[in-house]
């Protein structure tokens, strides 16, 4: 059971990543602003059948809950515009390395502060360390990504 | 410079991301998740509705000519959104974390590979295999 959930999460970032390509290479014809409009108006549109079936929750709440709580749309709206905006100029494997990188970053702060009633994990020297092994990773990204680029104009030109 | 630039905004794209989870949490407490997945949606499409009334360039009719499959990005993120919902109560956050990120990771180094979904060719070298080795360090560090 835990191995199947953890293949079922792995699915979730294979998603993840195929909606960064399909998004950049739509993106490259269409627009920034319309393939970000396109993705959440079809997001809505899944969600909106979704949740008459399946939702439990209580979806008017939605006008008693504190606006900060609320406010949290703009970063998701930012997100996805970010990325679309990424994508076609450094490529998938980097925009997504890099947005990790700054999740977990920030992650890591939001944990030391205890913000948002999260868990309060203070930002030890293993946590520091993985840090600094995350712009490593970065980079090597960068490098391994300006060879690759350039390797295929050499065969082009 | 334009190529810093995109490295800049790829890394606030994943801190917005880590302070909407956070946020997302607490509302999902109350609404629910499901709910709280089409409430980001929702907002998410007069958000970018607007912006794209007052300064959209591009061109929004490629919709009916470009491929169908190209449609799926929407989708795609509820798939996400939903296996993070559903798994988290089996194994935990950080778990569920480190599968969607070496997930990604691992899938964006093939579809890039191979060219997939029209994405630009570029292939697998030493350095990203590093650049992957690095990050599951770091992953295992944090859990």
């Amino acid at each position: 059971m835990i191995i199947l959930m953890i293949l079922f999460t792995l699915l979730g970032g294979i998603t993840l990543s195929a909606q960064s390509s399909i998004n950049g290479a739509f993106g490259r014809n269409a627009g920034t602003l319309e393939t970000t409009l396109l993705t959440f108006i079809t997001g809505t549109m899944f969600l909106a059948v979704f949740i008459l079936f399946f939702g439990q929750g209580n979806l008017s709440a939605l006008f008693e809950a504190p606006k900060w709580q609320l406010s949290a749309a703009f970063l998701g709206t930012m997100y996805l515009l970010l990325t679309v905006i990424a994508v076609p100029r450094i490529g998938v494997i980097a925009t997504s390395i890099a947005g990790i990188i700054g999740q977990l970053v920030i992650g890591m702060f939001i944990d030391n502060f205890g913000w948002f009633n999260s868990l309060v994990l203070p930002l030890d020297w293993k946590r520091m360390t993985a840090i600094l092994f995350m712009f490593i990773a970065l980079y090597f990204v960068y490098k391994g990504n300006k060879r690759s680029s350039h390797e295929t104009e050499m065969k082009t030109t | 410079m334009i190529r810093y630039l995109s490295y800049v905004l790829a890394l606030l794209a994943g801190a917005a991301l880590s302070f909407e989870g956070a946020i997302y949490g607490e509302l999902g407490k109350h609404i629910g998740e499901l709910e709280t997945s089409f409430y980001n949606f929702f907002m998410g499409s007069i958000i970018v509705g607007l912006l794209w009334i007052f300064f959209g360039k591009g061109n929004i009719s490629y919709v009916v000519k470009a491929p169908k499959w190209t449609m799926l990005g929407g989708v795609l993120g509820v798939v996400y959104l939903t296996s993070i919902v559903v798994s988290v109560p089996f194994v935990g956050i950080g778990m569920t974390m480190a599968a969607i990120i070496i997930g990604q990771m691992i899938m964006s180094m093939v579809i890039e590979h191979f060219g997939w979904l029209g994405s630009m060719k570029s292939k697998i070298n030493k350095e990203k295999i590093f650049a992957l080795i690095a990050m599951v360090i770091s992953l295992i560090l944090i859990n």
